[in-house]
């Protein structure tokens, strides 16, 4: 196919199954648009850990597959771009994307990491504030981003961050230039080492596709809870299991050492309550990772310090793949206590902020109590906030818990009712990772046959 | 057939090795990055000084578009035929470097990396002159073996459109209908009669309840529907040989033998319920069923408003020593429980379990049925349900854990949900297609996260329940995946390998074939006269070096890590004081990628290491590491990827048994052991790397 003739896909989402879904269709000889709405590629797997059942490293399996994109003649990444309108012509889709500015010359920076020393401003970071991780103002999204170099957070460019040191004065560009708020030492600090990367100046960009099929690979989330919810947010050493994967995680902020948010202590007795998401006004459904994620990060801190106490509170023990069972069973094997119960209230020793749990116990019928250092919240998987948005523009139904809908599961799998659009991975529910990239192939199979 | 290499389309990249070696040296600021703690002017005019350099420039920036070209210019000026570059790091930028200076002509393969800055510049900032010392090493190596390096050349395999597919039930037929529908000719052989495979035999399918039969219907027609599609029921594989691309296939039908080629294989061979007989009073009592025959019965409406109590039993022969949980049994028994309740609401049903594993939405049914009226009974591992035989009629006597006392259940049919195994025959397809699989006949997948239908060969994918149990729904995706993982390489016409791939020189070789059988991609065949001369079909090497460093002879070498360039390397890193220093074999993927997250962390360390990288661990022979004790080197390093993940499959495995063996042939010999160090790491221990040096430097006696 020469270059004028080739057919596209435009894959929205790049976590693990949009990276698949992409390298497919373009090892395939398409053209693959893989867009994300944050800077990088990669979703939730590259900020993971270890993964069940082998316990591969996350990142050194994902890396490889962000680099293969990235170099791969016939992907182009657009990151930090929202999928705002399309229009069905023709066989084909015509699609407006917005790409919003990311504040830096993209063909300049190679994340050298001058500017980020210069910022005066750090704010929590949005997935490892609970446990203390913070990042700049400028800064790269994390170690292996693809595209590899750093951005600028819209809060910089808004003025919100005046009273927190921005606009420290003394500016190198000009503030008219600058919106409201004119730090400009990143600038300043490009410009220094000679490259003039950064652009505090840069305007959104609008860009116009056509291609054949579209693939949504919008993920999951953890499910957020409220306030309060098993002391979370209230008590410092309360955590959900995206943190404690982040704590566990040499690339996170304690350097994968299992401490406390509280002291910066190893905990030497940790619970997980398992379902924490579910209940009256929870999930209505089983988010199927979890159980296994509980048994992987027991394991894990068991690797780190056989000493340390692990305990699990579940109600029924989810673990339906390829040798899941056996994961369990090793976490089992190692010493991890596994409860069959639900706790129903959690307190705080205010001097050593340790945490009770109070628990029926269903093998007896009887309420227990036990303290322990750091308790983990297995809260579930949530579809995206973004989707609805997302589902409005491309014409597609969400399902009643708000993952997108397939119209014939088994006739028609991981089809949408609009002919051309599919969808692969955390898009249409809980799912692992294999799983993603199954269906993340079986989607790019789709998306470049005849229809 | 054609074992040799003939088949094979070269596409020589320009540029050869003969000529006499004209190195170029770049060395990169990186702005302040590198020049902040190196002195890159004198790297640079060290540079030129050494042997075989005829160039040696600095840039600020020399991965910016200016001196790229500036980079191009140099390479038709100088007439180089080598270049090195000293910068970041080549996880990031070999591509691009190997893409400049083939636009100028050169040969891309001989092309070597230097990483100053994640291993000097960001790892040693206190001191100016001893970074700027290192970096002058690592640029000596670099020079050492670029002046080595031959031409490598793109290596294609042509592969055809033709497609075999193995099993004709949901997933075989899914995938059928996938390479049909692009012109692909496919081959669909069904051992038996009729195509369809478990959906023969079940009634639903849940969770939405569509019927099987339709269902099957629907999925024959799809592949009936193409004159491509060449079908095979009642069918025996007599034979597979051959590799991507050159398939040669015998097929039998009724003793009629039809032979074909094929480009491709797609094993979709299902499973099979594990055989009950003996428990639970299987096989002794007609009224003790499986799950799949109560599928038939529910069928033939032999149940419905017959059976008054109906007992299911859970995870029979499955989450016990031998194996996990069977996937689909909880969400068959909600299936098969709702439909006697709702066909006689006054069926007494109950489901005896262990965990209900039920996920999405199966919940929602497991709801709705607990509503409906079937019973569930928690059972403990330790005290399984028995099944009793008094007076003709039957019982299930269990401890139901929830109510914490025994329960007599009477049946009039018991149930059993037993585990699943993969069907007879798995054996010898195994075994024609070199491929492995699990106790339970299950087949092994490349990757069980990112690599889950595809096999370690190239060529051969994998769909549906041969992998494991699992829902219809996700069997459909699976074929359809398959199908896309078979059709890539149809679609393009070739396979291709990078350059860095094995070469065997015969001239020693004693045909024992350790490098075929330690290959793992089956990239080295056995042919010639008596069939034991090795081949490599370089389209399918991935270049690991498992053969040529286990090569009793010495026979293979690895383009572009040949021993003589790795250990020139060696050598120039240990030209001088060799007893300060420490020589670390450091495979290019997780291992390299711990060093880079040091050097992004900007985490200082002890100086002495010099790098050599090797694509894999699995490359570092024994020999290595007695050349750089030999050498004089303080100490030695392997570094690898952190158990389970490599990238070649087994290689850190290889090398840490090869390891374990070297210490003790060492130690006869009379080195000292404690001066070899491994490290395994993943891409995110850069503290781990770190500590390492740290604790090397202490033990070596190095501070
Ligand atoms: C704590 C935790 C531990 C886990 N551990 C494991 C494990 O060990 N093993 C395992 O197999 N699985 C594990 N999982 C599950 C695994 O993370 C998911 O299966 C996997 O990430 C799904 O991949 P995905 O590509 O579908 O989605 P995601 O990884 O969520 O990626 C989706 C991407 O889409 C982007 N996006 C979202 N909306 C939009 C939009 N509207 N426009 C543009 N882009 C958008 C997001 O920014 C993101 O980059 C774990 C999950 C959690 C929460
Ligand atoms: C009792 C029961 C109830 C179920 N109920 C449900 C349900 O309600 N919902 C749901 O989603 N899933 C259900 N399933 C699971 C579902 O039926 C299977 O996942 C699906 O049918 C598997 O399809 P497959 O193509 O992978 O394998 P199969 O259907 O097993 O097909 C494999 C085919 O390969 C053929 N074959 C094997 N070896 C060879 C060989 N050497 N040469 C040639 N051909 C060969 C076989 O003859 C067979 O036709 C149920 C399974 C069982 C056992
Ligand atoms: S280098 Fe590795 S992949 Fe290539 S033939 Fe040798 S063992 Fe096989
Ligand atoms: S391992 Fe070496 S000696 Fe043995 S068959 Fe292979 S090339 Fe020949």
């Amino acid at each position: 196919m020469s270059e004028a003739e080739k057919e596209s896909v435009l894959i929205v989402g790049g976590g693990i199954a949009g990276i698949t879904a992409a390298l497919n269709v373009a090892d395939y000889g398409y053209k693959a648009y893989l867009l994300d709405d944050t800077p990088s590629i990669g979703g939730l797997m590259a900020r993971l850990d270890k993964t069940f059942p082998t316990n591969d490293c996350s990142i050194c399996i994902e890396a490889p597959k962000m680099y293969e994109v990235k170099s791969h003649e016939n992907i182009e990444i657009v990151a930090n771009a929202d999928v705002r309108k399309v229009e069905a012509v023709d066989g084909h889709f015509k699609v407006r994307v917005l790409k919003r500015a990311i504040f830096i010359d993209e063909e300049k920076c190679n994340a050298c990491g001058k500017c980020v020393e210069k910022c005066p401003v750090t704010i929590p970071d949005e997935l490892d504030a609970r446990i203390g991780g913070t990042r700049k103002l400028i800064s790269v999204p994390f170690p292996q981003a693809v595209p590899n170099m750093n951005y600028v957070n819209i809060l910089c460019r808004t003025g919100k961050m005046r009273d927190k040191g921005a606009c420290v004065g003394g500016c190198v560009v000009d503030c008219s230039q600058c919106r409201e708020c004119g730090v400009a030492m990143c600038v300043k600090a490009c410009r220094d080492e000679g490259k003039g990367a950064v652009m505090l100046w840069q305007k959104d960009q609008w860009l116009d596709l056509k291609v054949k099929s579209i693939i949504v690979a919008t993920g999951v989330k953890t499910a957020p809870l409220e306030k309060g919810t098993w002391g979370l947010d209230v008590y410092p050493n309360v955590i959900d299991y995206m943190n404690f994967e982040r704590t566990m995680n040499s690339g996170g902020p304690t350097l994968g050492e299992i401490v406390r948010p509280s002291d910066g202590h190893h905990a030497h007795k940790i619970a997980w309550i398992q379902c924490a998401g579910r209940g009256e006004k929870g999930l209505n459904y089983c988010s199927k990772v979890c159980c296994m994620v509980a048994a992987k990060q027991t394991i894990i801190t068991k690797e780190h310090d056989p000493n340390v106490e692990c305990a699990v509170f579940y109600n029924n023990q989810t673990c339906y793949g390829k040798g899941f069972d056996e994961f369990y069973k090793k976490a089992s094997s190692l010493g991890v206590r596994y409860i069959v119960g639900k706790p129903f209230d959690v307190t705080e020793d205010p001097e050593t902020h340790n945490l009770t749990i109070r628990y029926e116990d269903e093998s007896t019928g009887e309420i227990k109590e036990e303290e322990f250092e750091m308790l983990v919240l297995s809260t579930g998987l949530v579809p995206n906030e973004r989707n609805e948005r997302l589902a409005k523009v491309l014409k597609i139904e969400l399902d009643h818990n708000g993952f997108f809908k397939e119209a014939e599961p088994l006739s028609k799998p991981l089809e949408t009712a609009v002919p051309g659009i599919y969808l692969a991975g955390g898009a249409t529910g809980p799912i692992d990772i294999s799983e993603s990239v199954a269906q993340a192939t079986a989607a790019g199979m789709k998306a470049v046959s005849k229809r | 057939m054609g074992m040799s290499d003939e088949t094979e389309v070269k596409k020589e990249a320009a540029g050869t090795g003969e000529e006499e070696a004209r190195v170029g040296v770049f060395v990169c600021d990186c702005g302040s990055n590198i020049q902040g703690a190196v002195r890159c002017a004198d790297v640079r005019d060290f540079a030129a000084d050494l042997p075989g350099v005829v160039s040696a420039e600095e840039g600020k920036w020399i991965c910016s578009v200016d001196f790229l070209n500036r980079m191009k210019a140099s390479v038709q000026e100088n007439n180089l035929n080598r270049v090195v570059v000293a910068c970041c790091t080549p996880r990031t930028h070999e591509k691009l470097f190997r893409k400049t200076v083939a636009e100028a002509g050169m040969n891309p393969y001989q092309l070597e990396f230097v990483s100053t800055r994640e291993q000097v510049s960001w790892v040693h900032r206190t001191n100016q002159d001893v970074a700027t010392d290192k970096a002058k090493d690592l640029v000596k190596m670099g020079v050492a073996k670029a002046r080595l390096l031959e031409p490598g050349e793109e290596i294609r395999l042509p592969v055809g459109q033709k497609c075999l597919i193995i099993g004709g039930g949901a997933a075989g037929l899914t995938a059928a209908a996938a390479v049909a529908s692009q012109g692909y000719q496919v081959y669909l052989v069904e051992r038996e009669k009729e195509l369809g495979g478990l959906l023969n035999k079940i009634g639903t399918v849940a969770p939405e309840g569509d019927v099987a039969a339709e269902l099957k219907a629907t999925l024959v027609d799809a592949v009936k529907k193409y004159d491509n599609v060449t079908i095979f029921t009642g069918a025996k594989i007599e034979n597979i040989e051959g590799y991507i691309g050159n398939y040669k296939v015998k097929v039998s039908v009724d003793g009629q033998e039809t032979e074909f080629g094929a480009d491709t294989i797609i094993v979709a061979t299902g499973m099979a319920e594990i055989d009950c007989m003996g428990q639970f009073l299987y096989g002794e009592d007609p009224n003790v069923v499986t799950q799949l025959q109560l599928e038939g019965m529910l069928k033939d409406g032999a149940v419905q408003g017959k059976k008054k109590n109906v007992v299911f039993i859970q995870c029979v022969n499955s989450r016990n020593e031998q194996r996990g949980c069977c996937t689909v049994g909880c969400s068959v028994s909600v299936k098969n429980a709702r439909a006697i309740k709702q066909a006689d609401p006054d069926a007494n049903v109950y489901v005896v379990y262990r965990d209900m594993i039920t996920v999405k939405e199966e919940y929602v049914h497991l709801k709705e049925v607990m509503k409906e009226g079937v019973n569930f009974v928690r059972y403990d591992v330790e005290k399984p349900p028995v099944v009793q035989k008094a007076d003709g009629s039957l019982a299930v006597k269990v401890y139901d854990v929830l109510l914490g006392q025994e329960v007599e259940l009477p049946a009039d049919l018991v149930v059993l949900t037993t585990g699943f195994c993969g069907p007879e025959g798995v054996s010898d397809l195994r075994g024609l297609l070199k491929v492995s699989a699990n106790a339970d006949n299950f087949y092994q997948e490349q990757h069980i996260k990112l690599g889950p239908l595809d096999f370690a060969a190239a060529g051969i994918y994998l769909a549906g329940s041969a992998r494991n149990p699992k829902p219809m729904k996700d069997v459909r995706d699976e074929g359809y995946g398959a199908a896309m993982r078979a059709s890539i390489p149809m679609t393009r016409g070739f396979v291709e390998a990078e350059g860095i791939v094995a070469k065997i020189d015969h001239t020693n070789c004693i045909e024992c074939g350790i490098c075929s059988k330690k290959c793992p991609y089956g990239a080295i065949k056995l042919g010639g006269e008596k069939g034991k001369t090795p081949q490599v079909i370089e389209a399918l090497c991935k270049g690991c070096g498992t053969c040529a460093a286990d090569c009793p002879k010495e026979c293979i070498q690895i383009v572009h890590f040949t021993d003589e360039q790795l250990m020139a390397a060696v050598d120039a890193a240990l030209e001088e004081n060799p007893e300060k220093k420490v020589i670390a074999f450091v495979c290019h993927w997780c291992a390299h990628g711990a060093v880079d997250i040091a050097g992004v962390g900007r985490m200082e360390y002890p100086t002495p290491v010099r790098i050599v990288r090797v694509m894999c661990s699995a490359r570092v022979a024994q020999r290595f590491v007695q050349h750089a004790l030999d050498k004089g080197a303080a100490g030695v390093l392997v570094a690898g990827c952190e158990f389970p993940t490599c990238h070649y499959i087994t290689g850190n495995y290889e090398c840490k048994d090869r390891l374990e063996k070297l210490r003790k042939k060492l130690d006869k010999k009379g080195y000292d052991t404690s001066k070899v160090w491994e490290v395994w790491l993943s891409a995110a221990m850069g503290p781990k790397w770190v500590a390492t040096q740290k604790e090397m430097v202490k033990a070596l006696g190095l501070e």
